[in-house]
Protein backbone atom coordinates (compact mmCIF):
# COMPACT_ATOMS: atom_id res chain seq x y z
CA UNK A 1 0.00 0.00 0.00
CA UNK A 2 1.57 3.26 -1.05
CA UNK A 3 1.30 6.43 0.99
CA UNK A 4 1.78 10.03 -0.07
CA UNK A 5 4.90 10.13 2.03
CA UNK A 6 6.46 7.14 0.37
CA UNK A 7 5.47 8.37 -3.07
CA UNK A 8 6.77 11.89 -2.61
CA UNK A 9 10.43 10.92 -2.87
CA UNK A 10 9.69 9.02 -6.06
CA UNK A 11 7.99 11.85 -7.88
CA UNK A 12 11.18 13.51 -9.09
CA UNK A 13 12.77 10.34 -10.49
CA UNK A 14 9.35 9.47 -11.90
CA UNK A 15 9.22 12.77 -13.78
CA UNK A 16 12.81 12.22 -14.92
CA UNK A 17 12.05 8.72 -16.14
CA UNK A 18 14.56 7.25 -13.75
CA UNK A 19 12.33 4.71 -11.98
CA UNK A 20 12.26 0.99 -12.55
CA UNK A 21 9.02 -0.66 -13.67
CA UNK A 22 7.80 -1.60 -10.21
CA UNK A 23 8.23 1.83 -8.69
CA UNK A 24 6.93 3.52 -11.78
CA UNK A 25 3.70 1.51 -11.69
CA UNK A 26 3.31 2.19 -7.98
CA UNK A 27 3.61 5.92 -8.60
CA UNK A 28 1.19 5.81 -11.52
CA UNK A 29 -1.35 3.94 -9.42
CA UNK A 30 -1.02 6.40 -6.59
CA UNK A 31 -1.25 9.46 -8.79
CA UNK A 32 -4.51 8.24 -10.26
CA UNK A 33 -5.98 8.09 -6.78
CA UNK A 34 -4.37 11.12 -5.12
CA UNK A 35 -5.02 14.63 -6.37
CA UNK A 36 -2.41 16.42 -4.19
CA UNK A 37 0.37 14.08 -5.30
CA UNK A 38 -0.80 14.33 -8.87
CA UNK A 39 -0.62 18.08 -8.52
CA UNK A 40 2.96 17.92 -7.29
CA UNK A 41 3.92 15.65 -10.12
CA UNK A 42 2.28 17.95 -12.64
CA UNK A 43 4.14 20.94 -11.20
CA UNK A 44 7.51 19.23 -11.52
CA UNK A 45 6.75 17.90 -14.96
CA UNK A 46 5.62 21.33 -16.11
CA UNK A 47 8.77 23.02 -14.88
CA UNK A 48 11.01 20.36 -16.37
CA UNK A 49 9.18 20.66 -19.66
CA UNK A 50 9.34 24.42 -19.54
CA UNK A 51 13.08 24.49 -18.90
CA UNK A 52 13.72 21.96 -21.61
CA UNK A 53 11.63 23.96 -24.03
CA UNK A 54 13.59 27.10 -23.18
CA UNK A 55 16.97 25.43 -22.96
CA UNK A 56 18.35 27.04 -26.03
CA UNK A 57 17.89 30.66 -24.91
CA UNK A 58 18.89 29.70 -21.38
CA UNK A 59 22.19 28.49 -22.80
CA UNK A 60 22.72 31.41 -25.11
CA UNK A 61 25.34 33.13 -22.98
CA UNK A 62 28.78 32.31 -24.26
CA UNK A 63 32.17 32.54 -22.69
CA UNK A 64 34.16 35.65 -23.65
CA UNK A 65 36.47 35.16 -26.61
CA UNK A 66 39.50 36.01 -24.52
CA UNK A 67 38.62 33.31 -22.01
CA UNK A 68 38.21 30.79 -24.79
CA UNK A 69 41.60 31.62 -26.17
CA UNK A 70 43.21 31.54 -22.76
CA UNK A 71 41.74 28.15 -21.94
CA UNK A 72 42.76 26.80 -25.31
CA UNK A 73 46.24 28.06 -24.60
CA UNK A 74 46.30 26.19 -21.33
CA UNK A 75 45.79 22.93 -23.19
CA UNK A 76 47.48 23.49 -26.47
CA UNK A 77 49.99 25.87 -25.10
CA UNK A 78 51.53 23.41 -22.77
CA UNK A 79 52.02 20.83 -25.46
CA UNK A 80 55.45 20.28 -26.81
CA UNK A 81 56.18 22.08 -30.06
CA UNK A 82 56.13 18.86 -32.09
CA UNK A 83 52.57 18.28 -31.02
CA UNK A 84 51.38 21.55 -32.43
CA UNK A 85 50.66 19.94 -35.78
CA UNK A 86 47.39 18.30 -34.92
CA UNK A 87 46.62 14.76 -35.76
CA UNK A 88 42.97 15.12 -36.58
CA UNK A 89 42.39 11.41 -36.81
CA UNK A 90 42.95 11.05 -33.09
CA UNK A 91 39.87 13.05 -32.26
CA UNK A 92 37.17 10.68 -31.07
CA UNK A 93 33.54 11.06 -31.89
CA UNK A 94 31.79 12.96 -29.17
CA UNK A 95 28.20 12.15 -28.54
CA UNK A 96 27.10 15.27 -26.78
CA UNK A 97 28.46 17.87 -29.08
CA UNK A 98 26.41 21.01 -29.26
CA UNK A 99 26.18 22.54 -32.62
CA UNK A 100 27.54 26.00 -32.96
CA UNK A 101 29.91 26.01 -30.05
CA UNK A 102 31.48 22.73 -30.91
CA UNK A 103 31.83 23.59 -34.52
CA UNK A 104 33.73 26.64 -33.51
CA UNK A 105 35.82 24.62 -31.15
CA UNK A 106 36.56 22.17 -33.87
CA UNK A 107 37.59 24.94 -36.13
CA UNK A 108 39.95 26.18 -33.50
CA UNK A 109 41.28 22.77 -32.74
CA UNK A 110 41.73 21.74 -36.31
CA UNK A 111 42.80 24.96 -37.79
CA UNK A 112 45.54 26.04 -36.21
CA UNK A 113 48.74 26.24 -34.48
CA UNK A 114 49.74 28.56 -31.81
CA UNK A 115 49.95 31.72 -33.74
CA UNK A 116 46.52 31.36 -35.30
CA UNK A 117 44.98 30.53 -31.97
CA UNK A 118 46.56 33.48 -30.30
CA UNK A 119 45.58 35.90 -33.00
CA UNK A 120 42.14 36.67 -31.57
CA UNK A 121 43.73 36.72 -28.21
CA UNK A 122 46.15 39.38 -29.21
CA UNK A 123 42.96 41.11 -30.24
CA UNK A 124 43.42 44.80 -30.57
CA UNK A 125 47.01 44.13 -31.16
CA UNK A 126 48.24 44.71 -27.72
CA UNK A 127 51.69 44.05 -26.56
CA UNK A 128 51.99 43.10 -23.00
CA UNK A 129 55.14 43.02 -21.04
CA UNK A 130 54.81 41.08 -17.87
CA UNK A 131 57.28 41.42 -15.12
CA UNK A 132 56.90 38.63 -12.69
CA UNK A 133 58.61 38.03 -9.42
CA UNK A 134 58.00 34.53 -8.19
CA UNK A 135 58.34 33.66 -4.55
CA UNK A 136 58.87 30.18 -3.23
CA UNK A 137 59.65 29.46 -6.78
CA UNK A 138 61.00 25.99 -7.29
CA UNK A 139 58.93 23.99 -9.68
CA UNK A 140 60.60 24.91 -12.90
CA UNK A 141 64.19 25.66 -12.07
CA UNK A 142 65.57 22.64 -13.86
CA UNK A 143 64.50 23.22 -17.40
CA UNK A 144 64.68 26.42 -19.36
CA UNK A 145 62.21 25.04 -21.89
CA UNK A 146 59.72 24.12 -19.21
CA UNK A 147 60.24 27.41 -17.45
CA UNK A 148 59.59 29.32 -20.64
CA UNK A 149 56.53 27.22 -21.50
CA UNK A 150 54.90 27.64 -18.13
CA UNK A 151 55.62 31.33 -18.02
CA UNK A 152 54.20 31.67 -21.51
CA UNK A 153 51.02 29.90 -20.44
CA UNK A 154 50.86 32.15 -17.42
CA UNK A 155 51.37 35.21 -19.55
CA UNK A 156 48.53 34.16 -21.83
CA UNK A 157 46.25 33.62 -18.88
CA UNK A 158 47.08 36.91 -17.24
CA UNK A 159 46.73 38.82 -20.45
CA UNK A 160 43.24 37.42 -20.90
CA UNK A 161 42.34 38.28 -17.33
CA UNK A 162 43.69 41.74 -17.75
CA UNK A 163 41.52 42.24 -20.75
CA UNK A 164 38.54 41.16 -18.71
CA UNK A 165 39.44 43.40 -15.81
CA UNK A 166 40.52 46.35 -17.90
CA UNK A 167 43.45 47.13 -15.66
CA UNK A 168 45.35 50.32 -16.31
CA UNK A 169 47.88 51.60 -13.80
CA UNK A 170 50.53 54.28 -13.60
CA UNK A 171 54.21 53.35 -13.15
CA UNK A 172 54.24 54.54 -9.55
CA UNK A 173 51.29 52.30 -8.70
CA UNK A 174 52.96 49.31 -10.31
CA UNK A 175 56.25 49.95 -8.52
CA UNK A 176 54.36 50.35 -5.28
CA UNK A 177 52.58 47.03 -5.75
CA UNK A 178 55.88 45.31 -6.50
CA UNK A 179 57.36 46.72 -3.32
CA UNK A 180 54.40 45.92 -1.11
CA UNK A 181 53.46 42.62 -2.65
CA UNK A 182 56.89 41.23 -3.36
CA UNK A 183 59.40 43.25 -1.40
CA UNK A 184 61.03 44.13 -4.69
CA UNK A 185 61.88 47.81 -4.94
CA UNK A 186 61.96 47.96 -8.68
CA UNK A 187 62.18 51.02 -10.84
CA UNK A 188 60.54 50.42 -14.18
CA UNK A 189 62.39 51.43 -17.31
CA UNK A 190 62.09 55.13 -18.00
CA UNK A 191 60.63 56.26 -21.29
CA UNK A 192 59.09 52.94 -22.33
CA UNK A 193 57.73 54.67 -25.42
CA UNK A 194 61.23 54.68 -26.84
CA UNK A 195 60.83 50.92 -27.15
CA UNK A 196 57.24 51.27 -28.30
CA UNK A 197 55.93 50.19 -24.93
CA UNK A 198 53.02 51.56 -22.97
CA UNK A 199 52.41 50.56 -19.37
CA UNK A 200 49.09 48.86 -18.72
CA UNK A 201 49.34 47.72 -15.14
CA UNK A 202 50.29 45.03 -12.69
CA UNK A 203 48.42 41.99 -11.53
CA UNK A 204 49.38 39.47 -8.86
CA UNK A 205 48.68 35.84 -9.60
CA UNK A 206 49.70 32.38 -8.55
CA UNK A 207 52.56 30.55 -10.12
CA UNK A 208 54.10 27.28 -9.03
CA UNK A 209 53.85 27.32 -5.30
CA UNK A 210 54.23 31.06 -4.97
CA UNK A 211 52.92 34.37 -6.14
CA UNK A 212 54.02 36.35 -9.15
CA UNK A 213 53.52 39.95 -9.97
CA UNK A 214 52.85 40.80 -13.57
CA UNK A 215 53.50 44.20 -15.00
CA UNK A 216 51.88 44.67 -18.33
CA UNK A 217 52.73 46.97 -21.18
CA UNK A 218 51.28 47.40 -24.60
CA UNK A 219 53.19 47.78 -27.80
CA UNK A 220 52.19 47.72 -31.44
CA UNK A 221 50.33 44.50 -31.31
CA UNK A 222 52.44 41.62 -30.13
CA UNK A 223 52.48 40.21 -26.64
CA UNK A 224 55.63 40.13 -24.59
CA UNK A 225 56.17 38.95 -21.04
CA UNK A 226 58.95 39.71 -18.64
CA UNK A 227 59.11 37.59 -15.52
CA UNK A 228 61.38 38.06 -12.54
CA UNK A 229 62.19 35.01 -10.44
CA UNK A 230 64.02 35.68 -7.19
CA UNK A 231 66.71 33.37 -5.88
CA UNK A 232 66.90 31.50 -9.13
CA UNK A 233 69.73 31.07 -11.59
CA UNK A 234 69.58 30.22 -15.26
CA UNK A 235 72.09 30.57 -18.00
CA UNK A 236 71.39 33.28 -20.51
CA UNK A 237 69.63 31.92 -23.56
CA UNK A 238 66.86 32.44 -26.07
CA UNK A 239 64.28 29.63 -26.17
CA UNK A 240 61.59 29.12 -28.76
CA UNK A 241 58.45 27.80 -27.15
CA UNK A 242 54.76 27.64 -28.00
CA UNK A 243 55.03 30.14 -30.78
CA UNK A 244 56.82 32.56 -28.50
CA UNK A 245 60.42 33.50 -27.96
CA UNK A 246 61.62 33.49 -24.37
CA UNK A 247 64.74 35.40 -23.46
CA UNK A 248 66.24 34.31 -20.15
CA UNK A 249 68.91 36.15 -18.22
CA UNK A 250 70.07 36.71 -14.68
CA UNK A 251 70.91 39.76 -12.64
CA UNK A 252 72.31 38.93 -9.24
CA UNK A 253 70.13 36.31 -7.65
CA UNK A 254 67.19 37.08 -9.91
CA UNK A 255 66.26 35.42 -13.15
CA UNK A 256 64.40 37.43 -15.75
CA UNK A 257 62.43 35.90 -18.58
CA UNK A 258 61.03 37.98 -21.39
CA UNK A 259 58.42 36.17 -23.46
CA UNK A 260 57.13 37.54 -26.74
CA UNK A 261 55.71 36.50 -30.06
CA UNK A 262 57.99 38.88 -31.88
CA UNK A 263 60.95 37.91 -33.95
CA UNK A 264 64.11 36.83 -32.21
CA UNK A 265 65.91 40.15 -32.87
CA UNK A 266 62.95 42.13 -31.56
CA UNK A 267 62.75 40.01 -28.43
CA UNK A 268 66.47 40.49 -27.89
CA UNK A 269 65.98 44.22 -28.37
CA UNK A 270 63.11 44.38 -25.88
CA UNK A 271 65.08 42.30 -23.42
CA UNK A 272 68.03 44.61 -23.75
CA UNK A 273 65.82 47.64 -23.23
CA UNK A 274 64.26 46.19 -20.09
CA UNK A 275 67.59 44.91 -18.85
CA UNK A 276 69.12 48.35 -19.23
CA UNK A 277 66.21 50.29 -17.86
CA UNK A 278 64.97 48.13 -15.00
CA UNK A 279 66.58 49.00 -11.70
CA UNK B 1 60.62 13.43 -20.61
CA UNK B 2 60.23 15.00 -17.23
CA UNK B 3 59.64 18.29 -18.93
CA UNK B 4 56.76 16.86 -20.95
CA UNK B 5 55.10 15.56 -17.83
CA UNK B 6 55.51 18.89 -16.13
CA UNK B 7 53.91 20.54 -19.10
CA UNK B 8 50.71 18.55 -18.51
CA UNK B 9 50.48 17.82 -22.18
CA UNK B 10 47.08 16.72 -23.41
CA UNK B 11 46.10 15.18 -26.69
CA UNK B 12 44.46 17.45 -29.25
CA UNK B 13 41.40 15.22 -29.08
CA UNK B 14 41.10 15.59 -25.34
CA UNK B 15 41.67 19.29 -25.52
CA UNK B 16 39.09 19.83 -28.25
CA UNK B 17 36.48 17.81 -26.43
CA UNK B 18 37.21 19.57 -23.16
CA UNK B 19 36.97 22.99 -24.75
CA UNK B 20 33.61 22.09 -26.26
CA UNK B 21 32.22 22.49 -22.74
CA UNK B 22 33.66 25.96 -22.25
CA UNK B 23 30.40 27.87 -22.65
CA UNK B 24 28.43 25.68 -20.28
CA UNK B 25 31.28 25.71 -17.76
CA UNK B 26 31.39 29.48 -17.96
CA UNK B 27 27.65 29.71 -17.35
CA UNK B 28 28.03 27.37 -14.39
CA UNK B 29 30.89 29.48 -13.05
CA UNK B 30 28.80 32.62 -13.44
CA UNK B 31 25.98 31.04 -11.47
CA UNK B 32 28.46 30.10 -8.75
CA UNK B 33 30.40 33.34 -8.53
CA UNK B 34 27.92 35.84 -10.02
CA UNK B 35 30.94 37.95 -11.00
CA UNK B 36 32.22 37.65 -14.59
CA UNK B 37 35.89 38.14 -13.69
CA UNK B 38 35.67 35.54 -10.93
CA UNK B 39 33.84 33.20 -13.27
CA UNK B 40 36.57 33.50 -15.87
CA UNK B 41 39.22 32.83 -13.29
CA UNK B 42 37.33 29.80 -12.03
CA UNK B 43 36.96 28.40 -15.54
CA UNK B 44 40.65 28.84 -16.25
CA UNK B 45 41.57 27.11 -13.04
CA UNK B 46 39.22 24.31 -14.00
CA UNK B 47 40.89 23.81 -17.36
CA UNK B 48 44.34 24.07 -15.84
CA UNK B 49 43.49 21.30 -13.39
CA UNK B 50 41.76 19.25 -16.05
CA UNK B 51 44.73 19.40 -18.39
CA UNK B 52 47.13 18.65 -15.58
CA UNK B 53 45.17 15.61 -14.48
CA UNK B 54 43.98 14.51 -17.91
CA UNK B 55 45.68 11.16 -17.34
CA UNK B 56 43.22 10.53 -14.51
CA UNK B 57 40.21 10.87 -16.78
CA UNK B 58 38.71 7.52 -17.72
CA UNK B 59 38.08 7.38 -21.45
CA UNK B 60 34.53 6.46 -22.25
CA UNK B 61 33.10 8.29 -19.26
CA UNK B 62 31.47 11.70 -19.48
CA UNK B 63 34.19 14.29 -19.92
CA UNK B 64 31.72 17.15 -19.53
CA UNK B 65 30.57 15.79 -16.16
CA UNK B 66 34.18 15.36 -15.12
CA UNK B 67 34.90 18.99 -15.95
CA UNK B 68 31.82 20.15 -14.06
CA UNK B 69 32.99 18.16 -11.05
CA UNK B 70 36.38 19.86 -11.17
CA UNK B 71 34.70 23.24 -11.49
CA UNK B 72 32.44 22.69 -8.51
CA UNK B 73 35.26 21.23 -6.43
CA UNK B 74 37.43 24.21 -7.25
CA UNK B 75 34.65 26.61 -6.33
CA UNK B 76 34.10 24.80 -3.03
CA UNK B 77 37.81 24.85 -2.23
CA UNK B 78 37.97 28.55 -2.96
CA UNK B 79 35.03 29.20 -0.71
CA UNK B 80 36.68 27.13 1.99
CA UNK B 81 39.94 28.98 1.50
CA UNK B 82 38.11 32.20 2.08
CA UNK B 83 36.85 30.69 5.32
CA UNK B 84 33.29 31.26 4.38
CA UNK B 85 31.76 28.20 2.90
CA UNK B 86 28.74 30.02 1.62
CA UNK B 87 27.58 27.30 -0.71
CA UNK B 88 27.37 24.60 1.89
CA UNK B 89 25.92 26.73 4.64
CA UNK B 90 23.42 28.22 2.28
CA UNK B 91 22.42 24.80 1.03
CA UNK B 92 21.78 23.39 4.44
CA UNK B 93 19.90 26.40 5.66
CA UNK B 94 17.79 26.28 2.56
CA UNK B 95 17.10 22.59 2.97
CA UNK B 96 15.85 23.21 6.46
CA UNK B 97 13.88 26.28 5.60
CA UNK B 98 12.21 24.61 2.69
CA UNK B 99 11.30 21.48 4.56
CA UNK B 100 8.31 23.45 5.75
CA UNK B 101 7.17 24.35 2.29
CA UNK B 102 3.59 23.23 2.08
CA UNK B 103 2.42 21.17 -0.80
CA UNK B 104 0.21 22.97 -3.20
CA UNK B 105 -2.75 20.94 -4.18
CA UNK B 106 -4.80 22.68 -6.72
CA UNK B 107 -5.65 21.49 -10.21
CA UNK B 108 -2.88 22.36 -12.59
CA UNK B 109 -4.33 22.80 -16.00
CA UNK B 110 -4.71 26.61 -16.08
CA UNK B 111 -1.33 27.13 -14.42
CA UNK B 112 0.24 24.72 -16.80
CA UNK B 113 -0.99 26.81 -19.67
CA UNK B 114 0.40 29.94 -18.06
CA UNK B 115 3.73 28.29 -17.50
CA UNK B 116 3.83 27.24 -21.09
CA UNK B 117 3.68 30.91 -21.95
CA UNK B 118 6.57 31.79 -19.68
CA UNK B 119 9.39 33.30 -21.69
CA UNK B 120 13.04 32.47 -21.24
CA UNK B 121 14.03 35.75 -19.51
CA UNK B 122 11.29 35.32 -16.96
CA UNK B 123 12.28 31.72 -16.40
CA UNK B 124 15.94 32.69 -16.13
CA UNK B 125 15.07 35.34 -13.54
CA UNK B 126 13.07 32.83 -11.53
CA UNK B 127 15.92 30.32 -11.65
CA UNK B 128 18.38 33.02 -10.60
CA UNK B 129 16.15 33.88 -7.68
CA UNK B 130 16.21 30.31 -6.38
CA UNK B 131 18.35 29.57 -3.35
CA UNK B 132 21.82 28.45 -4.38
CA UNK B 133 21.41 24.75 -3.62
CA UNK B 134 18.20 24.38 -5.60
CA UNK B 135 19.43 26.51 -8.46
CA UNK B 136 22.50 24.34 -8.99
CA UNK B 137 20.57 21.09 -8.79
CA UNK B 138 17.78 22.12 -11.14
CA UNK B 139 20.16 23.68 -13.62
CA UNK B 140 22.51 20.72 -13.72
CA UNK B 141 19.61 18.34 -14.23
CA UNK B 142 17.18 20.18 -16.47
CA UNK B 143 19.47 22.44 -18.47
CA UNK B 144 22.73 20.53 -18.53
CA UNK B 145 21.01 17.14 -18.33
CA UNK B 146 23.45 15.40 -16.03
CA UNK B 147 22.48 12.21 -14.26
CA UNK B 148 21.67 12.16 -10.56
CA UNK B 149 24.94 10.34 -9.89
CA UNK B 150 26.96 12.89 -11.84
CA UNK B 151 25.31 15.78 -10.01
CA UNK B 152 25.88 14.05 -6.68
CA UNK B 153 29.57 13.86 -7.42
CA UNK B 154 29.76 17.48 -8.57
CA UNK B 155 27.99 18.85 -5.54
CA UNK B 156 29.50 16.29 -3.15
CA UNK B 157 26.10 15.32 -1.77
CA UNK B 158 24.17 12.03 -1.69
CA UNK B 159 21.93 11.12 -4.61
CA UNK B 160 18.87 11.33 -2.38
CA UNK B 161 19.77 14.92 -1.58
CA UNK B 162 20.22 15.65 -5.27
CA UNK B 163 16.71 14.43 -5.98
CA UNK B 164 15.17 16.33 -3.11
CA UNK B 165 16.91 19.55 -4.18
CA UNK B 166 15.74 19.11 -7.75
CA UNK B 167 12.26 18.44 -6.46
CA UNK B 168 12.15 21.46 -4.20
CA UNK B 169 13.78 23.65 -6.79
CA UNK B 170 11.22 22.73 -9.43
CA UNK B 171 8.32 23.23 -7.06
CA UNK B 172 9.68 26.59 -5.92
CA UNK B 173 10.03 27.61 -9.56
CA UNK B 174 6.50 26.50 -10.23
CA UNK B 175 5.15 28.51 -7.32
CA UNK B 176 7.15 31.59 -8.25
CA UNK B 177 6.14 31.53 -11.91
CA UNK B 178 2.54 30.80 -11.13
CA UNK B 179 2.44 33.62 -8.64
CA UNK B 180 4.11 36.06 -10.97
CA UNK B 181 1.81 35.10 -13.80
CA UNK B 182 -1.14 35.89 -11.56
CA UNK B 183 0.37 39.29 -10.71
CA UNK B 184 1.07 38.31 -7.14
CA UNK B 185 4.32 39.26 -5.44
CA UNK B 186 7.05 36.77 -6.21
CA UNK B 187 8.43 35.16 -3.09
CA UNK B 188 12.16 34.65 -3.29
CA UNK B 189 11.89 31.68 -1.06
CA UNK B 190 9.15 29.41 0.09
CA UNK B 191 9.10 29.14 3.82
CA UNK B 192 6.55 28.49 6.45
Amino acid sequence: MTTCHSIDALITPFVDGELGDTDRRAVEDHLRRCAPCHSREAAERTIRGLIQARRSPLQSMQAPAALRTACAALGRGVLSPQASGLNQSTRPATNDRRLSTDDRQLAIARGAGWRARLTPYALAASLVVIVGGAFLYQATDTSAQLLAAELTADHVKCFALNRALGTHQAPAAVESSLASGFGWRAHLPDDPKSAGLELVGARPCLYGKGKIAHIMYQQNGNPVSLFMLPDTAHTEQLVEVLGHEAKIWCVGNRTFVLVARQTKPEVERLASFVQAGLQ
Amino acid sequence: MAARQGLHAVSPAFEAEALASLDSLYRAALRLTRVPADAEDLVQDTYLKAFRSAHQFEPGTNLRAWLFTILHNTARNRARDRARDTVQVDSEAVDQASAYAPATGRPETPETLLLRDTLAPELQAAIDALPEAFRQAVWLRDVEEFSYAEIAEMLAIPIGTVMSRISRGRRALYDALRDSSSQAPVPSRQSA
